[in-house]
């Protein structure tokens, strides 16, 4: 593979980050952003967790149940549990990245990595070759987490300066991703997850309010596992 | 652990908590069925948690969310998941509608 090559792949993965992928990101971690304002995070620890988490579920969980009062092992095992889906990504996406780079450089990529650009690289546009797919994959992830950075911290900040009724649509901006996301996904076993997820929080949330998020998730995820095993590939 | 811990352990722990992921996942490349009844289970259930979280944010709010009333926010809901659904799936349509009806919400009840 050549430097042209390569230079190509790294041109064409920014110029695929900076259209849609970059407005979600920027929605989403300006929300993300207005959030940490709001249970009293610094903006340098709003920013922090963009870069050194870089999964909006686990962040908006984790400052949730933070703002709520839970204890740190309450929010480390939630956290763990929104984050699950990186390793069924990691093992499908880190070997068409190409084998030369070692552990440390697979480790890399498996953090640059997101849903978006995992979406991402499944297209047919995307470089097959690994060197210029690693490339491109480096380049896509990297924009995404600059801007995601700076979003964030422009949505703590508008949090703090904007008028209140803006600030609380910042806010709602969460909720409103997680929903489209959770309403895109494809099969009925996963729709029955998400279902019974958000109908056993109610419940859970009146007995047990700090353990509600992980109970619901994990009653919610094995009950669809069990019963919903006919569901699948359904659509 | 008991207590409320300080903002930047918290994101230290999260970051720690999504990192062990992505390295297994790095580290058993090649080695794990993606497609797996385990790898399944772990999918079904962080879609079910993240279906509790947005009941969280959205039907038992803690912070700021919650000065705006419930039926609104139900009401943002139903805007979202609906021009979701006539826009064809597209995400940023649907999440500006959403957000907007909480803002328009918002603005009325403070000029009253």
């Amino acid at each position: 593979m050549t430097r042209p090559e390569i230079r190509a792949a790294t041109l064409g993965g920014l110029r695929a980050a900076a259209g849609v992928p970059l407005l979600l990101v920027g929605g989403g971690m300006s929300g993300f952003g207005a959030l940490a304002h709001d249970i009293g995070f610094t903006g340098w620890e709003a920013v922090l967790a963009t870069v050194a988490v870089w999964a909006l579920p686990a962040q908006v969980v984790a400052a949730e149940m933070h703002a709520a009062g839970a204890d740190l092992t309450a929010i480390a095992i939630a956290a763990a549990l929104t984050s699950m889906r990186f390793f069924p990504m990691a093992v499908a996406l880190l070997p068409t990245l190409g084998g030369d780079v070692g552990p440390l450089g697979r480790i890399a990529q498996a953090h640059l990595m997101s849903a978006t650009s995992w979406a991402f690289m499944t297209r047919a546009s995307v470089p097959q070759e690994p060197g210029p797919r690693r490339a491109y994959h480096s380049a896509f992830t990297i924009t995404c987490l600059s801007v995601a950075a700076v979003a964030t911290l422009a949505g703590y900040l508008g949090a703090a300066a904007l008028p209140a009724p803006l600030a609380l649509g910042l806010l709602f901006l969460n909720a409103a991703f997680f929903m489209v996301l959770l309403a895109d996904s494809r099969n009925r076993q996963a729709l029955l997850a998400v279902v019974l997820g958000a109908l056993l929080c109610w419940p859970i949330h009146a007995v047990l309010p700090e353990a509600s998020l992980v109970l619901a998730g994990v009653a919610g995820g094995t009950l669809a596992f069990v019963f919903g095993d006919r569901l699948r590939g359904a659509a | 652990m008991t207590g409320a811990p300080d903002a930047l352990t918290v994101v230290l722990v999260t970051a720690a908590a999504t990192f062990v992921w992505r390295a297994l996942g790095a580290l058993l490349v090649g080695r794990v069925d993606p497609e797996g009844a385990v790898v399944r289970w772990f999918s079904l259930t962080s879609y079910a948690l993240l279906a509790a979280l947005v009941v969280r944010l959205v039907g038992l709010p803690t912070g700021s969310l919650a000065q705006v009333p419930s039926a609104i926010r139900l009401g943002a809901v139903v805007v979202t998941l609906a021009v979701w659904w006539l826009t064809r799936r597209s995400p940023l349509p649907a999440v500006l509608a959403g957000s907007a009806c909480i803002v328009a919400a918002a603005t009325l009840m403070a000029e009253r």
